[in-house]
């Protein structure tokens, strides 16, 4: 009788109520879907939108190549912005569409930036912060790099030559301001990598001397020395030569004024 | 007399062997082929099913996302996606692998996003293309440093709640997903699955 009623208890007890009182949402024998159906809807979607895409690239880049001359074309078939191209030809170079642009109008000057910060536009050289239209054609550009942006508004600064200057000249004013801040390693490090585009600028190899003789590195330091005054020989043989040749043309100049100016008299 | 009471001690020792076999033999094995979408909950764990409704979830978010539409407008091309880490922080052993490759094959046969291999998958390609340079012919070698950089990554994990009382249980996870810009560190997409589930181990019950 006992056994009975004490089976009887936990019986009871194993039947308690429920604490937690919510319908299944999903219960066993149901199914979930698998992956191919959302992949499929995905697919068509992404493939429209890139057809779609495509054909307006084409389109913009068709009225680029069309209105192009010389070094515009140039430019174009290497991906590169160039100073004198028109809007499209811009988002040519670019491969974008009206859609990555936003455009601003203020009279005869047109600005084009980024329509989103985080997703600027590229050329083949780098990001496209800003470029500067006037009278519809580009006047000046801008590209972001790691130092800051870089501008360019002449055919020179457009040049591997005036891309390295600029990069160089960035790298060098990081350095000052980072030696006005205390922190020399860091100065060091602008100065080196600035040194390697401006393989033959004498006082950049003395900023970089006295820097290695501060951080006690006498070694290096005596080196950078004797680069910087090997540096300033070249240079001085060099402006001797200029002046040189400056002189001997104003000598030949003044020789032939004197035998024109004599047979006048 | 002893030989009948042995006879008879033989004949009970074989009816209980044979007893004994006759029902070992009832406990039999039963396999059977079953639709791999369905829904079989036994142990009330993380299975198959969790790993379908968190993948469908994550593809259905990651492909309508504009993260996508505005990257191929900026840059005129799709965009390159690396697979990083997916964690499991829970104390459970989860396959976070099919639920991730599920994902892959969507951005791979949708065509909207060019997927390159992951660190640990490119160390065989990269050791195939290094022999190569030395034994396959010169035209049908792969050329190297020719890899495609990616512009994102995709990183997440798996988290776990779990409340018990008695015989109930109520396990909470969360499927985190994230599109990670690999310059700025800007967080373009981020992707959620909640799985909530309400395990009853009464043995009695009606």
């Amino acid at each position: 009788m006992k056994r009975i009623i004490a089976f009887g208890l936990i019986a009871l007890a194993a039947c308690g109520p429920r604490k937690v009182h919510e319908a299944p949402v999903m219960v066993n024998g149901d199914r979930v879907k698998g992956v191919d159906d959302a992949v499929a809807v995905a697919g068509t979607r992404s493939e429209a939108g890139q057809i779609a895409a495509s054909q307006r690239r084409d389109s913009i880049a068709a009225a680029a190549h069309g209105s192009c001359r010389g070094a515009v074309c140039a430019s174009l078939a290497r991906g590169e912005i160039a100073l004198g191209m028109n809007e499209t030809q811009v988002m040519a170079a670019t491969r974008t569409t009206h859609d990555a642009w936003s455009v601003r109008n203020s009279g005869n000057s047109t600005v084009m930036v980024a329509q989103r910060p985080g997703l600027t536009p590229r050329d083949a050289l780098g990001e496209v912060a800003m470029v500067q239209l006037m009278d519809g054609r580009v006047g000046s550009y801008s590209y972001r790099e790691a130092q800051g942006m870089r501008v360019v508004t002449s055919p020179a600064e457009a040049s591997a030559e005036g891309r390295a200057r600029a990069v160089s000249e960035t790298l060098m004013r990081e350095g000052d301001q980072l030696i006005a801040a205390g922190d020399r390693a860091g100065a060091l490090d602008r100065y080196d990598r600035a040194s390697v585009l401006r393989q033959n600028d004498a006082m950049l190899q003395y900023r970089i001397a006295t820097l290695l003789d501060q951080q006690l590195r006498p070694i290096e330091a005596v080196v950078r020395y004797q680069r910087f005054l090997h540096q300033l020989e070249i240079e001085k043989i060099q402006a001797t030569g200029d002046a040189n040749a400056k002189l001997a043309n104003a000598i030949a100049h003044a020789r032939e004024r004197i035998i024109v100016l004599e047979r006048n008299r | 007399m002893m030989s009948s009471a042995f006879t008879f001690h033989v004949r009970r020792a074989l009816c209980t062997a044979t007893l004994g076999l006759a029902v070992l033999a009832c406990n039999n094995k039963r396999v059977s082929r079953i639709e791999p979408t369905s829904v079989t909950d036994l142990s009330g764990r993380w299975n198959d099913a969790d790993s379908r409704l968190v993948a469908n979830e994550l593809i259905t978010q990651s492909l309508a996302g504009p993260w996508i539409a505005q990257f191929t407008s900026a840059r005129g091309s799709a965009p390159t996606v690396i697979v990083g880490d997916f964690r499991n922080k829970t104390m459970e052993h989860i396959a976070v692998g099919t639920f991730v490759r599920d994902l892959e094959r969507a951005f791979v046969n949708s065509q909207s996003v060019r997927l390159v291999a992951s660190a640990a998958e490119r160390q065989d390609v990269r050791a195939e293309r290094a022999d190569q340079q030395t034994n396959a012919a010169a035209e049908t070698r792969s050329k190297i440093a020719r890899e495609q950089g990616a512009q994102y990554m995709l990183q997440g994990d798996v988290q776990a709640i779990v409340d018990a009382e008695g015989s109930e249980k109520v396990v909470y996870y969360q499927v985190d997903a994230t599109m990670i810009d690999l310059e700025s560190n800007a967080k373009v997409w981020v992707g959620q699955h909640k799985i909530k589930k309400y395990i009853d181990r009464r043995r009695i019950g009606w």
